[in-house]
Parts: C-alpha cells; sequence; structure tokens
C-alpha cells in the first residue's frame, strides 16, 4: 500500500478501526483510493466491507485512525462532514428512495436544498440523469410504482444529480432479481468508463473484471488481499480468498 | 347432486336468514317492551319536549341562553360545547404529545427519560381523577381582585378571561369557514402542485393559503363588529367580578387541560411509533446526500412518520372526543351533561339517549371520514417499496 502518501487521492484511509460495543469490525485498514479509480471491494459476510465504505461518508463513525476524502478529514467538525458528503454519492442495497416523492422529486430536492440550484435547473439535470440510466418515462411516479431495478436505477441518477466526485455502492444489485442486475451493472459500467471514482462493494465478479482498477478481499475486519483484477482472479496469494473465490466463482 | 345442506351456498344463505331474523326479533321486542312499559308509567313518547322551554340554565355557552330556551336549543350549546372542548383539548394534546413524543425519540439520553417520566405517570392515571386534579388547582388560583395578567388575558379562580371580539353571532359563524379553509387549502395546494414543485416551494404556497384563509377570517370579524364599540373588549375589574371579555369557567380549564396531558401521553406514543417507522434507510439516504438533520427530519422523517401515525392517530381523536363527557363530573355543561340534565328535567330517557348516541355518532363518524380522506390522498403510491 504505497500509494497512501499519493496528494491527489480521492480517498485515504489510514490505520482505521471500528468497534461495535467490544466487536472488532474494522481492524487497521488501509487503503488509498485515486481520482478515476474505480475498486470493487469483496469478502464474505460480516468481513466489514460495508461498514468501511460508510464510514467514507460518515453513516459510520470510526473510532480510530484517519480517514482523508478529497484533501478534507473527516472528523467531528460538521462543516467537513457536510461538505465530504455533498462530494459523494451513495447507493445503497435497498435503493432507499424516499416514497413520498415522485421520482423527480426524489432527483430534484438535493441539489435545490444543499447545493441551491434554482428549480429548473435542477429539474434539467434530474431529467438528464433519468435518461441517463435510462428511465425518463418514469419521472412523475411514485417510487414503489416501479421495479427493484428501476428503482435502484433511480437511486443512482438521485446521487448522480448532486454531480458527486465520488459514488459509493453497498452492494447495489443484492436485492435485485437477476434480470435486474444486469441492468442496473450496465448503468455502473457506462458510469465507469466516463471516469468517475467508484468504490463498489459486490459479489459480482463479471463486474469487478470488466471495470475494477483493483479488487479488494476483506476478511473479519481487515483488507487480507488487494489486487488488480487478473492477478486476483488468478494468482490470489491468500488462502482465505482461494475458498471465497471458488464458492462465487464455483458454479 | 350435492345434498341441499351440504351445499356452501345454501348454508350461508340459511345462516344469513337466522342472523337477519333474529336481530329483527331482537329489535322488535325492544320497540315493544319499551312502548308498553312507558305507557304503563304515563310517560307520552315522541320529540315533542324539544320545542318546550327547559327552565333551567347553562353555567357555560358560546351562544346567548335563558331559562326560557326549548330543548332543541339546549342540545344544540351541549353539542357545540363538546366541540369547543373536544377541539381544544385535541389541539393540546396533539401539541402535549408531539413534543413528548419527540422528546423520547430523541437521542438525548435526558429528554428520552423525562419523556418516559411522563408517559408512564400521565398515561396510567385515570382520566377523572386528572380532571378532579386540574379542577382543584384552578378554582384555587387567585381572586380576581390579584389576577394573574398577561397579554389582556386574566387569570383568576372564577376562570380565565380572555379579550373577546365585539362582533354579532353571523359575522363569528363565518369567520369560522375561512379557518376550515386554513386546514383543507394547504392539503389541496399540496395535492395540485405536487409534480410541478418540489417541497420547498409547496411549503410556501401551503402556507401563502394559510395565511390568505387567516386573513379572510380577520376580515370577517372587521366587517362584522358591533357599531361603536372597539374591536376587541378587554377584561376588567368592576367592584368586586370582572367584567367584559370571554370568560372560561375553571371546569372547562380543567377538562381542556386534562384532556391535554392525559391525551398527550397517549398521543406522544403514537408519535413516537411513528418516527420508529420511518425506515433508517431513507434517514441514511438523506444524509448521504448531504442533506442537513433539520432537513432530513422536515422532508423525510416527518412525512413518513405523519403517515404511520394518522390512522391510529384518528383513533386517539375519537377516542378524546368521547372523554369530554368527563364534563359531568366537573360540572361543565357538555352535550352529556345537557342530556343527563333533560333526562332529569323531562324523563324523556329513550329520546334523549338516542339524540346523545346520534350526537356522537355524527361527530366521531364525521372525524373518521375526514382523516379516511387524509389517509387515501397521503398514501404511498405503488406496492414495490423495500427497506
Amino acid at each position: 500500500m504505497n500509494s497512501t502518501q499519493s496528494p491527489g487521492a480521492a480517498v485515504r484511509i489510514e490505520n482505521l478501526d471500528k468497534y461495535y460495543g467490544t466487536f472488532h469490525a474494522l481492524r487497521n485498514v488501509n487503503l488509498s483510493v485515486e481520482r478515476g479509480e474505480k475498486i470493487v471491494v469483496c469478502g464474505p459476510s460480516g468481513s466489514g466491507k460495508s461498514t468501511m465504505i460508510r464510514c467514507i461518508n460518515r453513516l459510520e463513525q470510526h473510532n480510530g485512525g484517519r480517514i482523508t476524502v478529497l484533501g478534507t478529514e473527516l472528523n467531528d467538525d460538521v462543516g467537513n462532514i457536510d461538505g465530504i458528503r455533498r462530494e459523494v454519492g451513495m447507493v445503497f442495497q435497498h435503493f432507499n428512495l424516499f416514497p413520498h416523492m415522485t421520482v423527480l422529486e426524489n432527483c430534484m430536492i438535493a441539489p435545490m436544498i444543499v447545493r441551491k440550484r434554482p428549480r429548473a435547473e435542477a429539474e434539467a439535470t434530474a431529467r438528464r440523469y433519468l435518461e441517463k440510466v435510462r428511465i425518463p418515462e418514469q419521472a412523475t411516479k411514485f417510487p414503489g410504482q416501479l421495479s427493484g431495478g428501476q428503482q435502484q436505477r433511480v437511486a443512482i441518477a438521485r446521487a448522480l444529480c448532486m454531480q458527486p466526485q465520488i459514488m459509493l455502492f453497498d452492494e447495489p444489485t443484492s436485492a435485485l432479481d437477476p434480470e435486474m442486475i444486469a441492468e442496473v451493472l450496465d448503468v455502473m459500467v457506462t458510469l465507469a468508463s466516463e471516469g468517475m471514482t467508484m468504490i463498489c462493494v459486490t459479489h459480482e465478479m463479471g463486474f469487478a473484471r470488466r471495470v475494477a482498477d483493483r479488487v479488494i478481499f476483506m476478511d473479519g475486519g481487515e483488507i487480507v488481499e488487494e489486487a488488480p483484477p487478473e492477478e486476483f482472479f488468478t494468482s490470489c496469494r491468500n488462502e482465505r480468498t482461494r475458498q471465497f473465490l471458488s464458492q462465487v466463482l464455483g458454479h | 347432486m350435492i345434498s341441499l345442506l351440504r351445499n356452501q351456498k345454501v348454508r350461508n344463505a340459511l345462516l344469513q336468514v337466522f342472523y337477519v331474523g333474529s336481530l329483527a326479533a331482537l329489535v322488535l321486542a325492544g320497540v315493544v317492551i319499551a312502548r308498553r312499559n312507558l305507557a304503563e308509567q304515563g310517560i307520552t313518547s315522541g320529540f315533542d319536549f324539544l320545542y318546550k322551554s327547559t327552565g333551567w340554565d347553562v353555567s357555560f355557552s358560546l351562544l346567548p341562553v335563558t331559562a326560557n330556551d326549548p330543548y332543541w336549543w339546549f342540545f344544540l350549546i351541549g353539542i357545540i360545547n363538546t366541540l369547543f372542548l373536544g377541539s381544544i383539548g385535541l389541539l393540546l394534546a396533539t401539541v402535549v404529545g408531539t413534543v413528548v413524543g419527540l422528546a423520547r425519540t430523541s437521542s438525548n439520553e435526558l429528554a428520552r427519560l423525562l419523556g418516559r417520566t411522563y408517559v408512564d405517570i400521565f398515561r396510567n392515571i385515570p382520566l377523572i381523577l386528572q380532571a378532579f386534579f386540574w379542577y382543584a388547582i384552578i378554582t384555587h388560583l387567585p381572586t380576581p381582585r390579584a389576577a394573574h395578567e398577561a397579554w389582556g388575558m386574566l387569570l383568576t379562580s372564577r376562570g380565565l378571561y380572555l379579550p373577546a371580539p365585539n362582533v354579532g353571532g353571523v359575522a363569528m359563524a363565518l369567520a369560522i369557514l375561512p379557518l376550515f379553509a386554513a386546514v383543507a387549502l394547504p392539503v389541496w395546494l399540496g395535492r395540485t402542485s405536487r409534480l410541478s414543485r418540489p417541497v420547498g416551494e409547496r411549503l410556501v404556497i401551503q402556507l401563502a393559503g394559510i395565511a390568505a384563509a387567516l386573513a379572510c377570517a380577520v376580515l370577517i370579524l372587521i366587517v362584522g363588529r358591533l357599531p361603536d364599540a372597539p374591536l376587541l373588549d378587554f377584561p376588567a375589574l368592576q367592584g368586586l367580578n370582572l367584567k367584559g371579555g370571554l370568560r372560561i369557567p375553571p371546569e372547562f380549564s380543567a377538562l381542556a387541560v386534562a384532556i391535554a396531558i392525559y391525551g398527550g401521553s397517549y398521543i406522544a406514543e403514537i408519535v413516537r411509533g411513528g418516527f420508529k417507522a420511518v425506515g433508517k434507510g431513507q434517514v441514511e439516504a438523506a444524509l448521504s446526500l448531504g442533506l442537513s438533520p433539520w432537513r432530513v427530519f422536515t422532508l423525510v422523517k416527518l412525512p413518513l412518520a405523519l403517515r404511520a401515525m394518522l390512522p391510529i392517530l384518528a383513533n386517539q381523536y375519537v377516542w378524546l372526543i368521547k372523554a369530554t363527557t368527563m364534563g359531568i363530573a366537573v360540572g361543565f355543561t357538555d352535550f352529556f351533561m345537557i342530556v343527563a340534565l333533560t333526562i332529569n328535567h323531562s324523563g324523556q330517557t329513550l329520546e334523549a339517549i338516542g339524540i346523545l348516541m346520534a350526537g356522537f355518532l355524527t361527530i366521531n363518524l364525521s372525524l373518521a371520514a375526514v382523516f379516511n380522506r387524509i389517509n387515501k390522498a397521503i398514501a404511498l403510491k405503488g406496492n414495490q417499496l423495500r427497506g
């Protein structure tokens, strides 16, 4: 992990520790993500991958170490937290759309209130991103009227409308039916090809192979393997990683 | 060919016939027995008594009343008193409940403890006891000569004296209409502009609607005010007593406070439940977009919690309206007390109770209907929601 010191890093995590009560969820995690880099994080459930990316926008509070996002340190300073959240979009496993707002309103609300964009501009941006995730015709519907895959694409559009510099994906396809996984992954691939900095927690190994610059394997709250995809899938060093890969790729 | 008695449809039909038949027989028997008993006691049944004058007085009325007025006028006064007490009680209970409920969901440990203590104490003491308690407190306030004064209001052992508008009855009644509009308008405006405007702008439009309706009410009051009199009549000491203004008697205040505090403890639990029902995911999503905690509260938590709360809240409101019948315990002339007095004085027990039941049914069914409409209007659309 020699990239830790580079000045232009989008996200830099140093010696991160996180406890839930007495449970040690993250142990001395170090990770540096350059601007424009795509990272895929995988690992068995309970290995701390979600916890790690949720620490990056302070949905979880870390107990030790340092997190620096786009040059700003994530600490108790509310201004820093707000500033970082503005620049870091997040997509969740269960979409988490606002069910009482239309798709369009879901996409417009944050740009209008947080970024103080005028309504017309926010709407134009929202429509543009809905176009990009290929559901412009659903703009006036409510989330509950859409399929899971459509909802997740709206969630991606909602995050993109804030025009963030970094996108976090927390198992974005885990709650979806197989045929809907593809439509969400397509959007993510497009996003990656446009140079977005992405950190994705996912078990979609095809996606990792195609898009990732680095694949990270976590187990027991630690990063145990970190390698470019070809190397990761063909010649990983760690026994635990090999076992995991044989389970996800085996069938 | 199925045997007739084993046929499901035939069986269901027979059961229906049996059920309806027994019900009709029961009602018929009741009516026949009642008629015979009444005839034996020499009581003429019927609603003619409504037009006779009562010969007694009520202690509190929003409308002019004398002992010469007929029973139907007294019933009307009773209903209005019940509605007045009910609406003030519900309003205060909702305010108390919201504050305590939010304290109970707060991240502050002291606030949570205070909220829990409040609910534990006031939810577990019978309402009638609380009504007596507040009545005792209020009747031990200072005499009119030593009244507490604030903003033209006087607080004494004889009641709370408020400045009252010098306005005719018709204008007063008309001024209530815009108040209803003030409630209905924002709901309607919120719906019609739903698709074209985001939440922030909708709120401004809704507030403007409320302001316009309130301005309308004030305008009606100004136009309808009595000639040669100031718009507001302030209470003042004359001799040993207070004159002028509107007197809210201790009986009313005691009940309103009791309902507010007792009902508030129940509503606090409903509010807490509503906020607990809001998905953690939606809140996290709002935070991750950079919305401030206050915005997350107003834009996500509150609208979603309200949807979870409304059906239970409607139930609680209906319950609290019925609790106004506690008026008879401290001597407030609500609908129930008027009916009780009517039975004592006229002996028309069945008719009076019939009117009482019809009155409460009308009030509470209307309330339920309004809430059902609101529920339907703001229900979340679609059935594909998760998390």
